[in-house]
């Protein structure tokens, strides 16, 4: 059984989309060889997954204390999951990623119910001089993201799974079709009804 | 194809060349609320490191 540990640091701007249509039967492939066992299969595979599920897991469940350690934590816990569940695993004729994501959703189900999410981690301590945004446009981004997560918590479930998956973890439409059972045009037109559920949410509450 | 079907489909093709920038990491300029907080989401998001898992043989 591998090891899983902490690696090297992947840029926020790359690796967000899975696949392209010419290479989705590569990633079949992929995962066919990480199936039966192949080291450098299973590395590249969780590898190309695994921002995805970050970022999955970090818009389901936000911040505690600032910070995205416990998000980070279930996502690492769901690629221990796909890791363990990898020799079991059979093709069924659905992509690779609605396997993974299936796992992440019931993971971010498990954490919501428990109480890990009292636990207050602290900071880690920079390496160098902070070169991001300042503290005013870190607060706002801040308040606008949590405005995001709850309104997005009032959306039914699929609509936000779907706007979730699309634009937080950057899957296409055929990616988020693949992992929620729709084709890609059913993708287009509930995404649409989605953004305007979520206008009009966000509307009512500037209103009120 | 009636107008109100070309217009359905029309605003159907601009949420997702909208929504396809925001999941490629692209700006997008606007004073939609909605996309607006989804852009909020997506750089709070981004904003600490994503950590990459590495398999190593264990010992």
């Amino acid at each position: 059984m591998p090891n899983v540990t902490e690696g090297c640091v992947a840029d926020a701007a790359t690796g967000v989309r899975l696949a392209t249509r010419s290479d989705e039967s590569d990633l079949r492939e992929l995962t066919s060889l990480a199936v039966q066992g192949d080291r450098t299969a299973i590395e590249s595979l969780l590898g190309q997954l695994r921002p995805m599920v970050v970022r999955y897991c970090r818009a389901r469940l936000g911040r505690v204390s600032g910070q995205y350690h416990i998000a980070d934590d279930v996502a690492q816990e769901v690629c221990i999951a796909v890791l363990s569940a990898l020799p079991r695993y059979r093709d069924m004729g659905r992509p690779f990623a609605s396997f993974v994501f299936g796992i992440a959703s019931h993971k971010v189900a498990d954490a919501l119910r428990s109480s890990v999410r009292s636990a207050v981690p602290t900071q880690d301590l920079p390496d160098g001089p902070d070169e991001g945004p300042g503290p005013e446009e870190t607060v706002v981004r801040y308040i606008e993201a949590q405005h995001a997560r709850a309104l997005l918590s009032r959306l039914p479930d699929t609509q936000r799974e779907l706007l979730i998956l699309r634009v937080i973890s950057g899957l296409s439409a055929e990616e988020t079709g693949n992992v929620l059972g729709m084709s890609p045009g059913a993708v287009r037109v509930a995404q649409h009804r989605a953004l305007a559920r979520l206008r009009q949410l966000a509307e009512l509450e500037s209103i009120a | 194809m009636s107008y109100g079907d070309a217009d359905v489909e029309g605003d159907v093709a601009r949420t997702d060349a909208v929504l396809e920038a925001l999941a490629r990491r692209e700006p997008v300029s606007g004073t939609d609320a909605a996309i607006r907080l989804l852009g909020a989401l997506v750089a709070d998001v981004d904003s600490q490191r994503l950590s990459s898992v590495s398999i190593t043989p264990s010992t």
